[in-house]
């Protein structure tokens, strides 16, 4: 966008955003509400010539990241097969596609990504993809509310909604939409799949809110690798920080590793946790700087932040992914929560 | 192995090699003097020094769009060029070291200013920056009423560029690169020559990390090149044999990336980094078989030399 209109912008707070440490602003209405149009110009630009209900079924889809792919099979149901080309651990910030996965968007009926940088420059290429076939950036369809931006970064919001399960239900719908697009026969039954699934959301979504209201309020701060965590603070009430900036190429500095670890020391946090697809090299550094000062620090585990298990187990599902992360949080910062999770189909949690 | 093969489609992975191929060609023709200038690493050196330039792009647009991430890492690209000729001639040191000096230099300065001004934003050369030449056949315009990939009319464009240069400055390249102070004497300015080289270097290296990424033009503008030095002695057939074999390791290492993970029951991997590979590979043939400096060669030589020596019966 080439003229950035000035203007003022309020700085609210979310209602149940209860601390953390950064300020959220509400999306600039305007500005959004530009990208809002932008991309429904977008949509319906590549939308309307290419209408045709899809000729086959199960028409084929492919998808970026795992937490995309399993919502649209999920609300696809038997229509449609989808696949995502980033598999289990894969950061999808740094991934490049191989030849297979160009050859699989380019045979696929409809394709799906998150969307708000999340794939990085692959984004661009995408949309371009969108002149011949639909394509739908999953999370800049979702209503510009339940978004979160960080301070002074307007129009860079944060790309990791799936952490949020109530947002991410709001994501369920617009794949509902997108696809009842792309294939309105079959509307009633995307529209039915989605609900049952955010209904599925929303019940993890309280499940988490009720174990980890269980950690001592003191403790209710989720330290990881990197900033991938903001939704999931907001939605469960908790400080989030990390040591590294959103970016998973950038350094930890210095300086940030001292202030985490004085606020460490000085709030007697238990645990901090590494993530499945960076690196726990700065995690590591942390501990090393607790146990320097005297104190003891463990690390909580592994959670899933940018991509989910391996295929076929629970954790390879989103809910499963979820329920990893909110059963582990919570139990190792001194909450209430039951071993083998929301579901009873935990097995990696100690 | 070659059931991997049978997915195979000219609209894919033909303009995938094409891509290829034209970012070889116009590395390649670069790279011939870069060699013989010991200044091999400057599309690594580029690569490391955008950083700063997408930083203060990013500051100054606020957006992540590619033109003006594009145009940031160009200025910057350029300016390591100067930067490395100024450090050379005033500080004294070689081309190596002066290159080190402002890379790093550079490298730090774009760390200081993301961490600084961007942490909250994810801004990284991969993440905004470099393409993927996989997605080449995706991104098409329409020319002369036949879909042409985008990175394809880029990288052409490029590669004109290159051979046009060299064309003409044929002999003004070839002079400063062996002798500078010979060129001076006749009134060929090296300094002139050496920036118009730099410049080559850095459109080249910035419209490929763009289009296909950086590790290809990294390698393209080295390998080739001294798996011709090996080959040959003069400097014209050794731009010719340093295009070909970039041209041939891109269509080779698109293929590998196809065909030799299919052995192992993988599907196909990274096309440039395979593509960089066959370049080492053909490298290591060229330093074996080469007629003159080849290993073999001179195996065969020393041997016959030490059976001359020592009077054995021929």
């Amino acid at each position: 966008m080439g003229v950035v209109l000035r203007r003022k912008r309020s700085l609210l707070k979310f209602p149940n955003q209860a601390h953390t440490n950064k300020t959220y602003r509400m999306k600039s209405v305007t500005r959004r509400s530009t990208i809002k149009l932008l991309s429904t110009l977008v949509v319906t630009a590549f939308a309307l010539p290419i209408q045709a209900a899809p000729k086959k079924y199960p028409y084929s889809i492919t998808t970026t990241v795992g937490m995309v792919n399993d919502i649209v099979q999920n609300v696809a149901g038997e229509k449609a097969k989808a696949t995502a080309v980033m598999g289990a651990g894969v950061d999808p910030h740094l991934y490049k596609p191989t030849r297979d996965d160009v050859a699989a968007m380019i045979r696929a009926d409809a394709v799906f990504y998150s969307g708000l940088m999340l794939e990085g420059k692959m984004a661009d290429t995408l949309i371009k993809v969108g002149r011949s076939k639909p394509v739908f950036a999953v999370t800049e369809l979702i209503d510009e509310k339940f978004l979160l931006e960080p301070e002074d970064m307007e129009g860079h919001a944060d790309p990791h909604v799936w952490m949020d399960p109530s947002a991410w239900a709001k994501a369920t719908q617009a794949v509902a939409q997108s696809l009842s697009k792309f294939d309105p026969g079959n509307a009633a039954l995307y529209q039915k799949n989605s609900s049952d699934y955010a209904v599925k959301c929303l019940e993890l979504h309280s499940y988490g809110k009720k174990v980890l209201a269980t950690v001592p309020e003191e403790s209710r701060v989720l330290i990881s690798s990197h900033d991938a965590f903001n939704y999931f603070g907001r939605a469960f009430g908790l400080k989030v920080m990390g040591v590294q900036g959103l970016s998973t190429e950038s350094e930890a500095g210095l300086k940030q590793i001292n202030f985490l670890v004085d606020f460490i020391v000085e709030n007697k946090v238990q645990a901090v946790f590494v993530e499945s697809s960076v690196s726990s090299k700065n995690v590591k550094a942390l501990i090393g700087g607790v146990k320097a000062r005297g104190k003891d620090l463990k690390i909580g585990g592994e959670l899933f932040s940018d991509a989910m298990g391996a295929a076929g187990t629970y954790e390879g599902t989103y809910l499963g992914m979820l329920d990893h992360n909110i059963t582990l949080v919570a139990r190792a910062l001194g909450g209430e929560a039951p071993a083998k999770g929301h579901d009873g189909k935990l097995s990696h949690v100690k | 192995m070659l059931e991997s093969l049978e997915s195979w489609s000219w609209a894919l992975d033909g303009w995938i090699i094409a891509a290829g191929a034209l970012c070889a060609a116009a590395s390649a023709l670069l790279g011939p003097y870069l060699v013989l200038r010991k200044m091999s690493m400057m599309g690594d050196a580029i690569s490391h020094a955008v950083l700063p330039g997408i930083a203060i792009a990013f500051l100054v647009t606020e957006s992540r769009a590619s033109l003006p991430m594009f145009i940031g890492a160009a200025i910057v690209g350029l300016l390591t060029a100067i930067f490395t000729e100024w450090i050379r001639r005033f500080g004294k040191v070689d081309e190596g070291a002066s290159m080190g000096v402002v890379f790093t230099g550079l490298f730090a300065l774009g760390l200081v200013l993301v961490v600084q001004a961007a942490d909250k934003v994810d801004l990284d050369p991969g993440c905004v920056l470099y393409g993927a030449i996989e997605l080449t056949p995706l991104d098409t315009t329409t020319v002369l009423g036949y879909d042409v990939p985008r990175v394809v009319i880029t990288l052409g464009a490029v590669a004109l560029l290159n051979l046009t240069c060299v064309l003409l400055f044929y002999k003004e390249l070839k002079i400063t690169s062996f002798d500078p102070a010979l060129a001076t004497t006749l009134g060929i300015s090296s300094r002139l020559m050496h920036y118009l080289l730099m410049t080559l270097v850095a459109i080249t290296a910035v419209a490929s990390f763009e289009a296909v990424g950086n590790i290809l033009v990294v390698a393209m503008l080295i390998v080739p090149a001294a798996a011709a030095y090996m080959l040959t002695d003069r400097l014209s057939v050794m731009i010719f044999l340093s295009v070909i074999i970039g041209i041939a390791s891109a269509a080779l290492g698109h293929l590998s990336a196809i065909m030799v993970p299919a052995i192992f029951g993988f599907g196909s991997t990274i096309t440039a980094g395979m593509m960089a590979l066959s370049a080492g590979v053909l490298f290591v043939v060229a330093a074996l078989c080469g007629p003159r400096h080849g290993i073999i060669i001179k195996l065969i030589q020393r041997r016959r030399f030490a059976a001359k020596c020592l009077g054995a019966p021929h």
